[in-house]
């Protein structure tokens, strides 16, 4: 660590060359490039270890096509830090009790060179160990347990950061790679927190399985595993579908739904996941006898299609992965850990290349270049896709689709397309996939006028019976900061922060043990219906960030809840 | 390209044999990078690269040695590379020996070239680029980075030094600039099995006289008004003050520290600990070396017994009515003296030698690290003359092996340290955890070994009533030149309620919904009609957004909150009335001996572990259950039944009478 002081800083900080805020798949990449190139690398990451903030479904892709690949960066990635290689992909298309599968694997295949599941705690904890190798070498180091407040400023210009633990750190570049939410995006100016329709989010539950149930149950080897899609009628009208993914010894069991649509439908998004988990379709794979949920965890994702950032630096500051929007959700393609790795090394390319230029407030504008060049932001944020909205999304166009599908015209047309395998080739088309429009039609509408006229019907019982939200909440570990709420309820009237009720995972209507709860103040003869407000259970997804009127903040380093899966 | 003067194969013998026994892990990447210098043997510098891979896997460490071999034999690192597929991205940046600019985008360049370190082959590269594409920016990176390569190369141009092609005056010139001992005899060695010019040598056997002389130097000592003649008052190096020599050393010493009187956690952490290492230490090294307790304080020879039920075989206590609150110079006074009973070289101002110890000063002392623990721990150790580990989390005793040269007095040389104290600590910001070690100089004595220790790190031990220990009483007048600090007054910072100690608790939950205050107001009727009751409330209370009426409102608040982020209570009768018994809650007061809950939900969770469950409104129950205890029944527990509920399932109690129940909305439950 050295104590120079940062250009143009005016006191005595702390500086580095390098601050990376964040140890997941972003900051990681960052992080390494950047300690391979020389650069003196300090990393702080808020959980207490790396990982044991985030959650993802989880599926990370390497694909053909980008310049960097977590592999390239941790050669040993694969061996140590995943759970198993992805061999096989299905869709199923649900009405009622009927089912249509397709198999979905020629598309992830496409432009895949391999694809794994991960468990984040594992995985980032395992990056962490290696990423402080990497930057110990250089005089910086990862530092848990340390939270990046704020930006610190320069007659205006950014040079480093502040944090709730440690004295301000300069840095010649500061990469947010802070996640969802990042506070430092939205301190630069770069991201805000307002529009639902720009967020999905993400609820799932990690389940134990026996030993060699997952081999057993779907007929894979110990080095191979599946993904499994869920659309159709199961969530009465919310946009958006489920997954499953398998894992070493545990299965991820989760939806992903489009954020307005849960505050539109008033959704309880902890009780869909339930639905997703009794549906008969699952009784082939989980037993109510033996069911065991190790841990209910749940996350914002941006829609990169429409938030991720066309130029996102600032001064010195850069921003990669989620805190930059870059997380690609089309269709069943869920891609965040792989751009966010991509976006990370590409930083730490920008910055040893201007360092050696003499140069270095050049980075964010190479990085950024890099972006384009590299075709990062073709795939993230499609043109094409912002083209195609106008139309597709166009609620007198998605009526008309929806009705077509309905009607008997679009049936004829329907199961012509089936017969002549139309319909699994579009679920295969990338290009498909990458204007899948917003609306009910591709979730729900099609999914369902599929299944119903030619699934099968399921004839196993489910018998599995979910704990209740007050349990999952209880058997998740939390390090409370008491006293130290990082959430506060600005406005409490219904109106303005009632939706928090239903959208947060951990709240529900009734439910006295959550973080929203609604409540009836009687005063002077007149009663007014308001939400009271407790940060101790929240698992910190953000859902309360963009759906109430709150200020919001991540809990200091270390404090707040734990992931023990992620 | 392959520079073909490098071209040479790997047939031929090594110059200076003795350089391949370098054991990689012993050295820095920057002591490595020097020591590397002297290997020419491609074989040598692979098994290197082996040795460092098997072991501490330095990624710089690696690049290094990579890096000499590129210098000594280019293609066999190219060949290398192409064998590890699975780096490629990295290794094509890093291990090739030049690059082809073409294939290169203007991005990837720069990172590239920072792995080229000769300047002869960026020269080359320079070329093909002018050749080929003659991108501009490249030219200028390239430029730069000769510059750079170039620059650096006259820093470190005499680290590669061939005595055969020198002058004597050359080596008279080469040799000034190096002062590192072992480098030099190197260089002796190199001439004297080379040409062996006597001259030569003499250079060389000089410059190794002066760099050892020159630490000689250092050792004499220098009164301090001539060591530090710039300053005014300069402070007297109390080496020559106080040291010992020779001096005898035995006995872990341990800090109890008592507040307003009470021995505090930490102090019994320590003993429990500081038993621990003797016990072991006397096995390990056949010893008979005990646990001091130190006591200083106003009547705290009442801890004694304390103190040795925890571990202490010695408490060692001084107790003045003028040494109520801590007082640094008084503290470290008593301290001090205790730690040296008379014995030099503070001679005759302490008491005299004393029969229960026969050593000069204590072997280790061990403080807590609280504020005033780490006050007086930094002034009793610079006092005895020692050093200080502040803040530790980790203690253990073990014998060490050392080569610097300020420890063994001469470089080069390892010394055993027996017995040594290694003291743990997290380092400033939490990287992680360095070791320190208070270890003797060959002129002057590191004794007593100290660390002050952070408050929790180590277990509270079990006590032991039957230990044996022996109490001895210090004396010595206390100059009330020491007590110049008087403290006039004092306030105990408000903790807020406190409702550990309590026989009976009425916790108030969410159930007051339906009117709020009028809830408060009967659950603090509840409480008032036993002696040594109180109202708590849940979380859903504390965070609720009901409107509270004023005479009500402070008990609502946080510092009454149950549970896992609340107070932990565990009073004779709890009564949960609306409460559903979150996991959260039932933590803070599960080890309550009765537990009675008030609730309208048969099914609520609370249910699980209370005694008496009634199903009812709290506020048809409330009162109810007030009028019971008012009415002069004082056996809680019978008042519960009779209040209208049976034993449930959920926990054993002995008392579970049927009942009358004729409350309304009280209905009988068993399950
Ligand atoms: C990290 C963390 C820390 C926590 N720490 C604490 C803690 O320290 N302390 C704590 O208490 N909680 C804690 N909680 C949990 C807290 O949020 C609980 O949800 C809270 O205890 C619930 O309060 P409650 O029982 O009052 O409310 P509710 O859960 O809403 O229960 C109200 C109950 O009242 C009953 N009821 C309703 N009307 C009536 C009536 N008229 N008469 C009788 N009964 C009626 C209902 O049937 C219900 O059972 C924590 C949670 C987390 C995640
Ligand atoms: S309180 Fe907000 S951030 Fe926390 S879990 Fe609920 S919705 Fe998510």
């Amino acid at each position: 660590m050295s104590t120079r002081n940062g250009q143009g800083g005016g006191e005595e900080y702390e500086h580095y060359e390098a601050v990376v805020v964040g140890c997941g798949p972003g900051g990681a990449a960052a992080a390494a490039t950047l300690a391979r190139n020389g650069v003196e690398t300090l990393v702080l990451e808020r959980g207490a270890e790396a990982g044991s903030k985030n959650v993802s479904g989880g599926v990370i892709y390497a694909e053909k096509s980008a310049p960097y690949t977590i592999d390239d960066l941790f050669p040993d990635f694969r061996a140590e830090a995943t759970e198993r290689p992805i061999t096989h992909n299905y869709i199923h298309n649900i009405a009622g009790e009927k089912v249509k599968t397709f198999d979905l694997t020629e598309i992830h295949e496409n432009d895949t060179e391999w694809a794994d599941a991960v468990l984040r705690r594992r995985m980032d904890s395992w990056l962490e160990t290696r990423v402080h190798e990497l930057t110990r070498e250089t005089g910086g180091g990862v530092l848990t347990g340390v939270r990046a407040s704020g930006l610190l400023r320069d007659d205006g210009e950014i040079i480093g950061v502040t944090t709730d633990e440690l004295e301000p750190i300069t840095a010649d570049l500061v990469v947010g790679a802070d996640g969802v939410n990042s506070e430092l995006a939205r301190e630069a100016g770069l991201m805000d927190w307002e529009e639902p329709d720009e967020w999905f989010q993400g609820v799932k539950a990690v389940i134990s399985m026996p030993e060699g149930a997952i081999e057993d149950r779907f007929d894979i080897a110990e080095d191979e595993g599946e993904t499994h899609l869920f659309s159709g009628d199961l969530y009465e009208g919310v946009r958006g579908g489920g997954f499953l993914y398998t894992n070493a010894e545990t299965l991820s069991i989760g939806n992903v739904f489009h954020l307005d649509s849960i505050v539109e439908e008033r959704a309880e998004v902890s009780e869909l996941l339930d639905t997703l988990l009794t549906h008969p379709l699952l009784a082939q794979w989980i037993a109510g006898d033996e069911y065991e949920e190790l841990e209910y965890s749940a996350k914002l994702v941006p829609d990169s299609k429409k938030v991720a950032h066309p130029s996102p630096t600032e001064d010195r500051l850069v921003l990669v992965g989620d805190a930059a929007g870059q997380m690609q959700a089309q269709g069943p393609l869920i891609k965040g850990m792989n751009h966010a790795v991509t976006a990370g090394a590409l930083v730490g390319e920008a910055f040893a290349v201007a360092r050696s230029r003499g140069d270095r407030s050049q980075a964010g504008e190479r990085y950024v270049q890099s972006l384009y060049d590299e075709g990062v932001m073709e795939k993230i944020r499609p043109a094409l896709y912002d083209r195609s909205r106008s139309v597709t999304e166009d609620r007198r166009a998605a009526s008309f689709a929806d009705r077509l599908v309905g009607s008997s015209v679009g049936r004829a047309g329907l199961d012509a397309m089936m017969r002549a395998g139309i319909v699994e080739r579009l679920y295969n088309s990338p290009r498909m996939m990458q204007v899948l429009p917003d609306t009910a039609t591709p979730y729900a509408t099609l999914p369902t006028a599929i299944a119903k006229r030619h699934g099968e019907p399921i004839a196993e019982e489910n018998t599995v019976s979910p704990p209740s939200l007050e349990e999952r909440i209880g058997e998740l570990t939390y390090d409370t900061d008491i006293g130290n709420p990082h959430i506060v309820v600005e406005d409490e009237s219904w109106e303005a922060s009632g939706a928090a009720v239903t959208a947060c995972p951990v709240s529900a209507k009734d439910f006295g043990g959550g973080c929203y709860r609604e409540e009836v103040v009687k005063s002077n003869g007149h009663e007014e219906r308001v939400v009271s407000f407790d940060s101790q259970p929240c698992v910190e997804c953000g859902t309360c960030a963009i759906v109430a009127d709150t200020h919001w903040e991540h809990p200091r380093g270390g404090k707040g809840v734990e992931f023990e899966q992620g | 390209m392959t520079d073909p003067n490098n071209a040479n194969d790997d047939a031929e013998p090594s110059a200076n044999e003795e350089n391949v026994g370098i054991d990689v892990g012993e050295h820095t990447i920057e002591e490595l990078e020097t020591e590397l210098q002297d290997v020419d043997d491609p074989r040598v510098l692979e098994g290197l690269l082996d040795a460092e891979k098997d072991g501490k896997r330095r990624q710089g460490a690696q690049e290094a040695i990579q890096e000499r071999m590129d210098a000594v034999s280019p293609p066999a690192a190219a060949v290398d590379a192409e064998e590890e597929p699975k780096e490629a991205k990295y290794r094509e940046n890093a291990e090739e020996l030049t690059l082809d600019p073409s294939e290169y985008e203007i991005a990837e360049l720069g990172p590239a070239l920072q792995d080229v370190g000769a300047p002869e082959e960026l020269e080359a590269i320079r070329e093909a680029e002018q050749d080929g594409e003659d991108r501009d920016p490249v030219l200028t990176l390239l430029d730069s980075r000769i510059e750079k390569v170039e620059a650096e190369d006259e820093d470190t141009g005499n680290e590669e030094i061939d005595l055969a092609e020198m002058s004597v005056a050359d080596v008279a010139n080469a040799v000034r600039g190096i002062d590192d001992v072992a480098e030099l005899e190197d260089l002796l060695d190199q001439e004297e099995a080379g040409e062996d010019r006597d001259p030569v040598g003499k250079q060389i056997r000089n410059r190794i006289e002066s760099v050892e002389g020159s630490d000689e130097e250092v050792e004499e000592r220098l009164p301090p008004e001539e060591e530090h003649p710039h300053l005014d008052h300069p402070t007297a190096d109390k080496q020559y003050v106080k040291a010992l020599e020779n001096g005898e050393y035995r006995d872990t010493w341990v800090y109890c520290e008592t507040q307003a009187g009470e021995l505090i956690d930490v102090s019994v952490e320590m003993l429990g600990k500081a038993r621990e290492l003797m016990d072991s230490y006397n096995e390990t090294y056949d010893e008979d070396e005990r646990v001091v307790a130190v006591l200083i304080g106003d009547d705290v020879s009442r801890h004694a017994e304390t103190c040795i039920a925890y571990g202490a075989d010695v408490v060692v206590y001084h107790e003045d009515e003028r040494l109520e609150r801590y007082q640094h110079k008084a503290y470290t006074e008593l301290f001090c003296d205790m730690a040296r009973w008379g014995g030099a070289p503070l001679d005759g101002k302490g008491p005299d030698e004393a029969d229960w110890r026969d050593y000069d000063e204590p072997r280790y002392t061990v403080f807590p690290a609280t504020n005033n623990g780490r006050d007086l721990s930094a002034q009793v150790q610079a006092e005895l003359d020692s050093g200080l580990a502040s803040d530790c989390s980790g203690l253990y005793i073990e014998d060490t092996v050392i080569s610097n040269p300020v420890k063994t007095g001469q470089p080069g040389a390892k010394k055993d340290f027996e017995r040594v104290l290694h003291m743990k600590r997290p380092d400033f910001s939490g990287f992680e955890y360095s070791t320190i070690l208070c270890l003797d100089n060959p002129t002057r004595e590191f004794h007593p070994q100290g660390a002050s220790v952070i408050p929790g790190s180590f277990p509270v031990p079990e006590a032991d009533g039957d230990r044996d220990g022996e109490v001895i009483e210090h004396d010595l007048r206390i100059d009330e030149e020491w007590l110049r600090v008087s403290v006039t007054d004092y306030d105990r910072i408000d903790e807020g309620v406190d409702l550990t100690g309590k026989d009976v608790i009425v916790c108030m939950g969410r159930g007051i919904g339906d009117d709020p205050t009028r809830g408060m107001e009967l659950g603090l009727e509840l409480a008032d009609a036993f002696e040594n009751a109180d109202v708590g409330v849940t979380r859903g209370i504390v965070t609720g957004s009901y409107q509270f009426d004023g005479h009500v409102e402070q008990y609502t608040e946080e510092d009454r909150q149950i549970g896992e982020t609340g107070q932990i209570v565990e009073p004779d009768v709890y009564v949960a009335a609306g409460v559903s018994g979150a996991i959260q809650h039932k933590v803070g007061m599960d080890d309550s001996e009765t537990v009675i809950a008030i609730n309208t939900d048969p099914d609520a969770r609370v249910r699980d572990f209370t005694d008496y469950f009634i199903e009812g409104d709290l506020f048809d129950v409330l009162p109810t259950l007030t009028e019971a205890v008012e009415s002069g029944n004082p056996d809680v527990e019978a008042v519960a039944a009779d209040g209208g509920a049976r034993t449930d399932g959920g926990r054993e109690t002995d008392d579970s009478r049927g009942i009358d129940g004729e409350r309304d909305g009280t209905t009988e439950d068993e399950r």
